[in-house]
């Protein structure tokens, strides 16, 4: 008998264990979903916020849902292995600035913008892609389709396809072309100049 | 909010005799470039090779895109702001409607070339109720009644056609272009109306208003791009892609690669989740041919449970399992073609976990 409920409570221990580690995790969708939500709030809020303020909620909710260090390895390709670990400290820091800001930049404003999920897909290699939409009243609609990699602690964003061009090999060219042509020290300056503007404009 | 297709407006005006002019030589050493890149390229839907084959004329590519920028600093903005100042903003959403609903005509001739019959269909719906109740494409009322715009060319119909893409160009005030491109855009010029209106006026609205509807876009690369010389060339190519496949290629296809450059991961990750994607598939395709049950209360149940099967499979949760069930795919699809499905198809769920 006492073996019966001592089983019983290890079981119901493990159900709730389980649960609530279920519960803690979000899935893919939900990241995408949150993520997607809270760039709404800010556009609504964007005039009373300005920049700043706008980039302080951003820089939460894009480091939150975006795997940004690992974008960051990934824009400059082979090149990554080649940098010492202090350069790689500064692109993945810059770059993360430069990410934040861009959003904190291009989404000022709302118009009465929504997203619409349409569907989620499997890459094969543990990947996820989430089809979405972004409508903007009176334009034609925006494929948003996000690609999704499984972190230790969760789903993250580690590319954004806009009516099917990759933001993640735009960057790539843009920067290994930079790299390979100028040199690390002209890419920081020019991804530092680019932050700048968009703070100042 | 910006839309992509005009970040490659070409930055300056032109005249379409300038355009035959530059086309029928280039088109020709074009044909040439193609035939060489056959080897390499099966069909018009190609893979990305690398940097060297895109864009082997970068040298003299990123001089022509500096001078058209230029050109377009000192000539093409100013008159453009002046148009944009000057012209309300009713009035330009109709002139843009009207060019827009021109092409709407080479977009139902090019759906026919590329065999999309119904969607030719849809678009010729679209040009002419957009001709008649519209006011002569003055208005877009196709779209409002659900006849959404198409955008086919005959670039896209060549890739279709199985093409290759050949070179990446930056032609003097045209802009950005491919090999293929530049025959595409000939034919686009010719089957277009307003190529024909002698008068001068209705070729400079019609250039104003493109200049103009790229404002936002060149503003975005001025803003966002590095290099805006790559950033261009690299929006410019996937865009055609996107096009080029109504945007139905895998999105993230092209990232895959990227990722396993940086990363490199392991066989035995990639098998299993090979494995994974495989019964995910046989899955989805039994699914499928399930819904063609659809009026069988049973069908619906046995619906929910395969939805419920995939579910887990997305969360990874028969991961243990995986190496005896990776045999089994092709046998329950044969296995459950017919009747019983819904007690096998729970058994094939307890398999996967």
């Amino acid at each position: 008998m006492l073996r019966k409920i001592f089983l019983s409570f290890v079981v119901l221990l493990c159900l709730s264990a389980s649960s609530i580690s279920l519960a803690d995790e979000l899935s893919a969708r939900q990241v995408v979903d949150e993520f997607q939500n809270e760039l709404l709030a800010v556009m609504k809020e964007g005039k009373a916020l300005g920049f700043k303020g706008r980039y302080e909620k951003l820089d939460v909710a894009v480091r939150k849902s975006h795997d940004l260090p690992k974008i960051a390895r990934i824009v400059v390709g082979k090149q990554w292995e080649e940098l010492s670990a202090e350069q790689q400290a500064t692109l993945e820091k810059v770059f993360s600035q430069l990410s934040i800001s861009a959003y904190a930049y291009n989404f000022k404003d709302f118009s009465g913008e929504s997203f619409a999920f349409i569907s989620e897909e499997e890459t094969g290699r543990g990947g996820v892609v989430m089809h979405t939409n972004l409508h903007i009243p009176g334009e034609k609609d925006v494929k948003f389709d996000y690609m999704m990699k499984k972190k230790d602690d969760g789903w993250r964003i580690i590319n954004i396809i806009a009516d099917g061009v990759s933001d993640l090999a735009l960057k790539r060219s843009e920067y290994t072309s930079v790299l390979s042509k100028e040199g690390f020290d002209a890419l920081i300056e020019k991804i530092t100049t680019k932050i700048n503007n968009y703070a100042t404009q | 909010m910006v839309h992509i297709s005009w970040f490659w407006y070409s930055k300056a005006f032109f005249t379409f005799v300038l355009l035959i002019l530059l086309a029928l030589p280039l088109s020709r050493c074009a044909y040439a470039q193609d035939r060489s890149d056959q080897e390499n390229i099966s069909s018009g839907l190609e893979k990305k090779g690398d940097k060297a084959e895109i864009d082997p004329y970068e040298g003299f590519n990123r001089s022509m895109f500096s001078f058209n920028d230029h050109l377009d600093d000192y000539v093409a903005k100013p008159i453009s702001d002046a148009y944009l100042w000057v012209t309300p903003g009713f009035l330009k959403h109709g002139i843009t409607n009207f060019f827009s609903n021109l092409k709407d005509i080479n977009v139902v001739l090019n759906d026919h070339m590329q065999g999309k019959f119904q969607q030719g269909a849809e678009d010729t719906g679209r040009f002419l109720t957009n001709s008649t109740i519209g006011f002569f494409g003055l208005i877009d009322v196709a779209t409002d009644l659900g006849l959404k715009k198409h955008e086919e060319d005959f670039g896209q119909t060549l890739a279709v056609w199985g093409v290759p893409q050949g070179p990446y160009l930056v032609l003097p005030i045209l802009g950005p272009t491919t090999t293929r491109g530049l025959p595409g855009s000939v034919f686009d010029v010719a089957a277009n109306p307003s190529s024909y209106v002698g008068i001068v006026p209705v070729q400079v609205v019609s250039m104003l208003n493109t200049r103009a509807n790229a404002d936002g876009a060149l503003k975005f690369i001025d803003e966002a791009a590095i290099d805006p010389y790559v950033f261009t060339r690299e929006a410019f190519l996937q865009y055609q892609q996107h096009l080029i496949t109504d945007g139905k290629v895998n999105a993230s296809v092209d990232v895959l690669p990227l990722e396993d450059e940086v990363f490199g991961d392991t066989d035995s990750v990639m098998d299993k989740k090979a494995d994974k994607k495989i019964i995910s598939d046989n899955v989805v395709a039994e699914k499928k041919s399930l819904e063609i049950m659809n009026n069988n209360p049973q069908a619906e149940n046995v619906d929910n449970q395969l939805e419920k099967a995939i579910a887990d499979l997305d969360n990874g949760k028969q991961s243990s399992s995986l190496a005896q069930v990776s045999d089994k795919p092709e046998r329950f699809s044969k296995k459950y073609a017919k009747k019983g499905r819904k007690a096998r198809l729970s058994e094939t769920e307890s398999a996967v976990r």
